[in-house]
């Protein structure tokens, strides 16, 4: 039971990063329609900054400095790489692509950096724990569950209440009624990845923070299971990207965690098993879980 | 020269007589918006079949659900026995309904190679014969090939008939896609303003080669189209739309004189039949932008053909895009 | 299209060209070349896929490996330990059935979606490449078996050969085996993207609707457009598996997959040509590089960790912006710009009215994105 419970928290602690980075990709596909691959890179990114910076800036001042760095580099990215070509609708597949390219350059710069280091993001919960009745939970663990409702709570809020979130909704519905209606979408569709950047900093210390080793060349690559969650949740819907982080998060954990039970599937098969969700779902429904239903067409 | 498959070889479809295309009560609904309501039609053997009706009458959606791209909430729609509604595209493809778009859409590449597109269903070689240039996928490919020229001859674009696509005018892109629909030797051929956006000269080709094509291969044409002389010079019958219901119906003289299609092209009962290109283009098109927008509150984000933003696109893509994101 | 070179004038001196270099060149260029060559056969089959058919895949290692491991195993020991030759051509069709059975995904998921769903096979795949070690050898891999055809083996010796003088060692022979099989790769490719699934392939992916309506089965083609990428993947896998001797699961990563996107879009989607050219392009790159890195300026030798720029990043940095220079400047990538210089070499076409539409570029659906 104890080990149940630990599983859970595991899951639901990596549930949340993970939706910090879905979420990230959702309102970058929503805006732009592209799928963006050098996000793994953008959160990489974020994370070393943390970790060269908070020796002399402290780990707020460092972690600030990084949400902001990451965050105008997204937006960089977007606005000088991406919206460069003429708005026709394969754009958005083309600029896949090319986010593929920046992802290249992007890890290849960081990794030479980082270099086989294991780097310290120096953050309060060190490897402190709580014991919360008969389960010990990492401070970090339930650090990251908190801060990442409280931001995810954020961007919802943003979502509903802003001009932004109305603008961002209405572009994700058709771009042309939306320029119409007098949407400036470059600003928008910039503003977005900027906050998909930002959480994307975010969620790198908390990959990087015990019972993880610190920050490697690789945690970039974590990223990537949140393409997963955001895939389940349907792409578009970030409430669903949400949904799809916990599931995917807890299949991890529970993987990992009864991994004796599960020999069968190899070492290691919790860090894979939110792929094989994510074939196993879009087997049953090619659209995702809450992906809009095809409708009454082809 | 004839339109029939002049050689021996080039495996087509026997140029019978076409069984009637029925239309019986097909009513589409897209959330909560009615784009068709029980219509009704019959296109008789051999025979043109105007479809028109104001911006959003829904024209487009009906051409969607024949070709199958739409499944309707009710009704049915028979070619001869067989059921259409409920097949996939290609399946009703197969069975000789070709259909060109109201914007153009062709593949990259030359005008061979979209009407060879046009002969998919007509050939069989796969993946392996034609990876391995089997003789027998050659033979196939050159007798389709002969046939499409034939039929690029027809329609006046023998001369492109290696030209990339992309080089050629806005009439001979248009002309591509009806060309490309021939090619698949269709019972059945549906027009979605075949002359939009065209010259005086180039309707009058156009209207030439549809003529042409029916007098000879016999076939049966269901034609959308705004440019009512056209309309008054091919169709033998007509069926009048308006927001999705079925208003009118009878010989072009009869429709042109019908009260209700008077009011819903020109708002009020008035003397005049429409005369050359008075719905759509030079009217302004009623409540433009208040039905297609209902529709989930988006509009068309393809690039319609000039001058004519239609609102039955809007609906079109905008079910398309309810897609599947994955 | 009229070239005023013979076109049989054309093939013959390339393929003159082709062959000469084991006669002059050491082992590590044919090594290189060899690289190449069957880089260039899993480019071309990825691009078939995704120039073509417009469907993103990033699995394209996880079927390089299935070619690489099945060949090893089969014709191995632990394994049937059958004749190399069978063992190949087999481990060929066992790409293609891994592909088949990813098709209900493969076939149902469009363009850029299916990019995300093929992450799975890469990552899956590595899994079960350290895992099962029984059959992969694990973290260490597997020794390849040498390829042995009619008592004639693509080894040093055995039978010695020696040809115009020049002793007929490994990288030798395999050199003329991947030429062939490169021919018969460009030879099928090019019969398939000009024959009906060609055509079929390019039509859906320019516009889902327009293709259906035309009568092509949407579903089917994608999932046998992914099941022959797929094997032409595990041909270049069995090649790769010869050139190297040995198989590592690590080798077959994500960035493996990614390396052969970047062959395609510097190429040029959609032509056999131009896969051909980017995976020469990504491929040889870093080899050359970290040959000549103690002449190349900003570039250290490998091995040093004095935080200089090491030649593989060097490439990697390179071809990294090719792909963004390349799709956002020369969306043809290395086939256009042929195309172009081509062009202007040639009387102009006869009256061209404007074109209209943007020029070939990268995966294109009509589809409004979803």
């Amino acid at each position: 039971m104890t080990a149940f419970l630990d599983s859970i928290l595991t899951g639901l602690a990596l549930g949340a990063v993970y939706a910090l980075v879905a979420l990230g990709f959702v309102v970058i596909f929503k805006a732009s329609g592209v799928l963006n691959f050098a996000h793994g890179s953008l959160l990489l990114f974020g994370g070393y900054l943390v970790a060269v910076l908070h020796d002399d800036l402290g780990f707020a001042g460092a972690l600030a400095v990084a949400v902001l760095a990451t965050a105008a580099l997204a937006g960089a990215l977007d606005r000088l790489l991406l919206q460069r070509g003429d708005p026709d609708p394969q754009a958005a597949h083309v600029q896949t692509i090319v986010t593929i390219g920046v992802d290249i350059v992007l890890l290849t710069d960081l990794s030479r950096r980082i270099g086989g280091d294991l780097l310290t993001l120096g953050d309060p919960w060190g490897d402190s724990v709580t014991r919360l009745g008969s389960v010990t939970v990492a401070d970090s663990r339930l650090a990251a569950i908190a801060v990442s409702a409280l931001a995810i709570g954020a961007v919802f809020a943003l979502f509903r209440h802003t001009s932004w979130g109305l603008s961002l909704r209405a572009a994700a519905e058709d771009t042309e009624a939306a320029a119409l209606m007098g949407v400036r979408l470059s600003r928008v569709r910039m503003l977005a990845w900027c906050l998909a950047g930002a959480l994307a900093a975010l969620a790198a210390v908390f990959l990087a923070a015990f019972p993880a080793p610190g920050l490697e060349r690789t945690t970039g690559q974590i990223a990537l299971k949140a393409f997963p969650a955001a895939i389940l949740g349907g792409l578009t819907s970030p409430p669903g990207a949400l949904a799809g982080s916990l599931l995917i998060g807890l299949t991890e954990a529970l993987a990992a965690g009864y991994q004796s039970e599960l020999h069968v599937l190899g070492e290691g098969f919790g860090d894979v098993a939110p792929y094989a969700v994510m074939v196993a779902v879009l087997l049953v429904r090619p659209t995702g879980l809450f992906g809009a239903k095809g409708a009454a067409r082809v | 020269m004839s339109l029939r498959p002049t050689t021996g070889t080039t495996p087509g479809r026997l140029p019978a007589a076409p069984p009637p295309l029925r239309v019986r009560d097909v009513t589409v609904r897209f959330a909560g918006l009615t784009a068709l309501d029980e219509v009704s039609f019959t296109v008789a053997p051999g025979s043109v079949h105007a479809l028109i009706g104001p911006n959003g009458a829904g024209k487009s959606t009906c051409f969607n659900v024949l070709s199958g791209l739409y499944r309707p909430s009710s009704g049915q729609v028979l070619l001869g026995d067989e059921t259409l509604t409920g097949r996939a595209p290609h399946r009703i493809a197969a069975l000789g309904v070709a259909r060109t778009f109201q914007n153009i859409v062709t593949t990259e590449g030359t005008v061979a190679d979209n009407l060879m597109v046009g002969r998919h269903v007509l050939s069989r070689a796969g993946f392996a014969s034609t990876a391995l240039r089997l003789p027998r996928a050659v033979r196939e490919q050159r007798a389709h090939l002969a046939r499409a020229r034939e039929i690029a001859e027809l329609t006046g674009l023998a001369a492109r008939f290696d030209t990339p696509v992309a080089l050629l005018s806005y009439g001979d892109r248009k002309r591509v896609e009806l060309a490309r629909a021939l090619c698949l030797e269709p019972r059945v051929l549906l027009l979605d303003e075949p002359v939009a956006g065209m010259n005086g000269a180039e309707r009058a080709r156009t209207a030439e080669v549809i003529d042409t094509v029916r007098a000879e291969l016999g076939l049966s044409v269901l034609l959308v189209e705004h440019d009512m002389g056209l309309v008054m010079r091919l169709a033998d019958e007509v069926t009048v739309l308006d927001f999705g219901r079925r208003i009118a119906h009878g010989t072009p003289d009869e429709v042109r004189r019908h009260p209700e299609v008077l009011r819903a092209y020109l708002g009020t009962p008035g003397e005049d039949a429409p005369g050359e290109d008075v719905p759509g283009e030079d009217t302004p098109a009623r409540d433009a932008g208040t039905r297609g927008t209902t529709a989930q509150g988006t509009t068309a984000q393809g690039t319609t053909a000039q001058g004519t933003t239609a609102q039955g696109t809007a609906l079109e893509e905008a079910t398309d895009s309810e897609g599947d994101p994955v | 299209m009229s070239e005023r070179i013979p076109k049989g004038a054309v093939v013959l001196l390339a393929a003159l060209l082709l062959c000469a270099p084991p006669f002059y060149l050491d082992a590590f260029w044919l090594r290189i070349g060899l690289f190449s060559m069957a880089a260039a056969i899993g480019a071309v089959g990825l691009g078939l896929l995704t120039g073509t058919a417009g469907q993103l895949s990033l699995g394209h290692a996880f079927f390089l490996a299935v070619g690489a491991y099945g060949y090893t195993w089969l014709a191995g020991e632990p394994g049937p330990g059958l004749p190399t030759g069978l063992a190949a051509l087999l481990a060929v069709l066992l790409a293609g059935a891994a592909g088949g059975l990813f098709s209900p995904v493969a076939g149902r998921v469009r363009g850029i979606y299916l990019g995300v769903a093929t992450l799975a096979l890469v990552f899956l795949g590595h899994h079960v490449l350290l895992t099962a070690d029984s059959v992969t050898g694990g973290f260490n891999g597997r020794s390849v078996p040498p390829l042995s055809i009619g008592g004639f083996s693509f080894t040093d010796d055995d039978p010695g050969l020696v040809l115009l003088g020049v002793p007929f060692g490994a990288e030798e022979r395999l050199w003329f085996l991947g030429l062939a099989l490169l021919a018969g790769t460009w030879w099928t490719a090019r019969g398939l993207l000009r024959g009906r699934p060609g055509r079929a392939l390019a039509a859906l992916r320019d516009s889902e609707t327009a293709a259906a309506v035309m009568g092509v089965d949407i579903a089917r083609h994608r999932s046998a457009a992914f099941v022959v990428s797929s094997m032409y993947a595990g041909l270049a896998g069995v090649l790769l598996a010869l050139a190297f001797r040995r198989v590592v699961p690590d080798y077959f990563g994500l960035a493996l997959s990614v390396d052969y996107l970047a062959m395609i879009v510097i190429g040029g989607l959609g032509s056999v040509a131009g896969a051909a050219a980017g995976a020469v392009f990504v491929t040889a790159l870093p080899l050359l590089m970290t040959r000549y890195a103690d002449q190349l300026p900003l570039v250290t030798a490998p091995g040093t960790t004095d935080g200089g720029v090491g030649p593989t990043e060097a490439a990697r940095y390179l071809y990294g912006a090719a792909i963004v220079l390349i799709l956002l400047y020369a969306p043809d990538g290395l086939r256009g710009l042929v195309r172009r210089v081509r062009t202007r070499l040639r009387p102009a076409p006869p009256a061209p009215a404007p074109a209209t539409r943007p020029s070939a570029s990268a995966l294109r659906t009509k589809e409004p994105t979803p």
